[in-house]
């Protein structure tokens, strides 16, 4: 019998079969052994909230913050937390994964995106954790809206495409300079607090010009769109269109750093 | 040179030359770049490995590669599998080809047997529910039963090597290309694996082996190369050229 000759290029369909058992692999490996295991990515946020909402109410003063304070700072939080776990766990993704990049031809950039895949897997848990919040401040004040849930949608292929255009920068260079890991966890520390997760930029009455700058932060927008969806706000074109913006020119960069580097990765690695 | 394609040539590489460029020191952190980039001594030495290799490999053949350590063998079968492209020179390939560089490359040591089959499985490219059909046989095969659902650090290197081989050989592929993983497991595994691949060379599968048995070469291939400083000293019938290479050796 003539067995059929085909080509052998990777499909499209390989690159989905890959992705996916990556995702499966990275979320259960998250809490493998652990006794709550995947409750974690629920409870995580949620006693993340606690301290965090304990804290800095003292400190900041919860006045000026027309959202309810837990939620003001879990929701914060958690689209800050879905970008830094994307990019801290990608940027190690190519050099982990030495092996399969030397002795298979698996096309190099599901690496670093199955890492942001399986970052928005614990953002989907971490809106549980927030749904449970929001019900529990019910009776202090917060208007929970289902709807609020369907306005963000919108935004989040936008906050996606941010995030997977640093991992994959960050994983190609890291290839390169091993030194990156210590400087992005230092620049992270600082653009942390440099997002309103746990104050608000109004409040801080900082005189115009610093205001100004704190809004060039394009985390600060992700977040300005996510707490006004889930308070039953639609977003502003306005706003839409800068998340979508900073998401397609940090993705393109990415993308091109990534091409540009990948030809010589495998004899760095 | 015609242009007509020949449907029996599954692999057709020529000219093939292979240049690292090795930094004399290894710079993998920003300062040392720059200092190094700033005052001009980023200095590189160039190591050619593969020098302007022709290979041909027809529907059916099996091609042997030998040669001493560091000839370029493995260098040469990662470039006609896709994985580093050659500084110059062009790679023609056909038919669904799989790479057999390393035994269970990527491989979750945290995870069980049986996780890895299926994980594995869909590095080369089978979703969950084809692996479902060849799961009995791959477990069947590897003698691994009792063990699928123990984590692999606990596995032996001999039983990561049996399954890595066993989720190998069960996806069919036109063209393997194998390097040096041939010795696996024990003398009676060894046996069976021995057996599996002479079923595949019977069912048409085309094989490239690297080995360092002069026995496994003359077995599974019709044809074989003998590399040398990134040449080809000696090419043809495998016995011959693996005789060449034993005379050469002594
Ligand atoms: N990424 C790389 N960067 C620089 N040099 C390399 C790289 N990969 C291989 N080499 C060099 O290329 C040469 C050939 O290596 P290769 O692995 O192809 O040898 P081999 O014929 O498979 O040897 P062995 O029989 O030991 O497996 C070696 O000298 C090696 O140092
Ligand atoms: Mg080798």
């Amino acid at each position: 019998m003539q067995k059929k000759i085909k080509a052998n290029p990777i499909s499209a369909r390989k690159v989905a079969v890959i992705l996916w058992s990556l995702v499966k692999k990275n979320t259960k490996n998250q809490y493998r052994r652990s006794f709550l295991g995947i409750l974690w990515t629920v409870l995580n946020p949620l006693l993340n909230m606690f301290v965090m909402a304990f804290v800095f109410s003292r400190i900041f003063g919860r006045s000026g913050i027309g959202m309810d304070y837990p939620v003001y700072v879990l929701s914060g939080n958690i689209v800050f937390g879905f970008m830094r776990t994307a990019t801290v766990t990608a940027m190690p993704s190519l050099v982990g994964n030495y092996d399969l990049i030397t002795k298979t031809r698996t096309p190099y950039a599901v690496f670093p995106l199955s890492n942001v895949f399986t970052a928005l897997v614990n953002f989907g848990f971490s809106l549980i954790a927030l749904i449970v919040v929001m019900i529990v401040r019910i009776p202090a004040g917060v208007r929970f809206h289902w709807s609020g849930m369907m306005i963000f949608l919108p935004w989040l292929p936008s906050v996606f495409l941010f995030s997977a255009g640093l991992a994959l920068l960050l994983s190609a260079v890291y290839v390169r300079f091993r030194d990156l890991k210590h400087i992005y966890n230092v620049l992270l520390t600082l653009w942390m607090y440099l997002t309103p997760i746990f104050y608000s930029v109004e409040t801080l009455h900082l005189p115009e010009k610093y205001s100004l700058v704190m809004k060039l932060n394009p985390m600060y927008h992700y977040l300005k769109y996510f707490r006004d969806a889930i308070s039953g706000i639609v977003p502003s074109w306005r706003e839409t269109l800068i998340c979508y913006a900073a998401g397609i020119v940090v993705f393109g960069i990415g993308l091109l750093v990534f091409r540009i580097l990948k030809k010589k990765l495998v004899f760095y690695i | 040179m015609t242009d007509v394609i020949d449907e029996e040539l599954l692999i057709d590489a020529k000219n093939i030359c292979m240049r690292f460029r090795l930094p004399t020191e290894r710079i993998d952190n920003v300062k040392e770049f720059f200092i190094k980039l700033v005052k001009g001594r980023l200095k590189y030495t160039d190591f050619d490995v593969l020098k302007g290799v022709d290979l041909q490999v027809k529907k059916g053949e099996s091609l042997g590669l030998i040669g001493r350590n560091g000839a370029g063998k493995s260098t040469l079968l990662r470039i006609l599998a896709g994985i580093i492209e050659p500084t110059s020179g062009t790679v023609v390939t056909r038919g669904n080809m799989v790479p057999l560089l390393k035994l269970g490359a990527g491989f979750d040591m945290d995870a069980t047997g049986k996780e890895n089959i299926f994980l594995n499985g869909a590095m080369l490219g089978y979703t969950r529910k084809e692996m479902l059909k060849k799961y009995d046989g791959i477990v069947e095969f590897s003698e691994l039963g009792k063990f699928m659902e123990t984590p692999l650090k606990n596995y032996s290197q001999g039983m990561l090597s049996r399954l890595g081989f066993s989720i190998a050989v069960d996806v069919h592929p036109d063209i393997l290309l194998i390097d040096e993983i041939l010795a696996v497991g024990d003398a009676p595994f060894q046996k069976k694996c021995a057996q599996k691949l002479d079923e595949l060379k019977a069912g048409g599968t085309t094989f490239i082996v690297v080995s360092h048995s002069n026995a496994q070469i003359r077995r599974l291939c019709t044809k074989a190369i003998y590399l040398k400083d990134g040449l080809i000293v000696d090419s043809g019938d495998a016995d011959a050229v693996v005789r060449h290479y034993e005379k050469d050796c002594t």
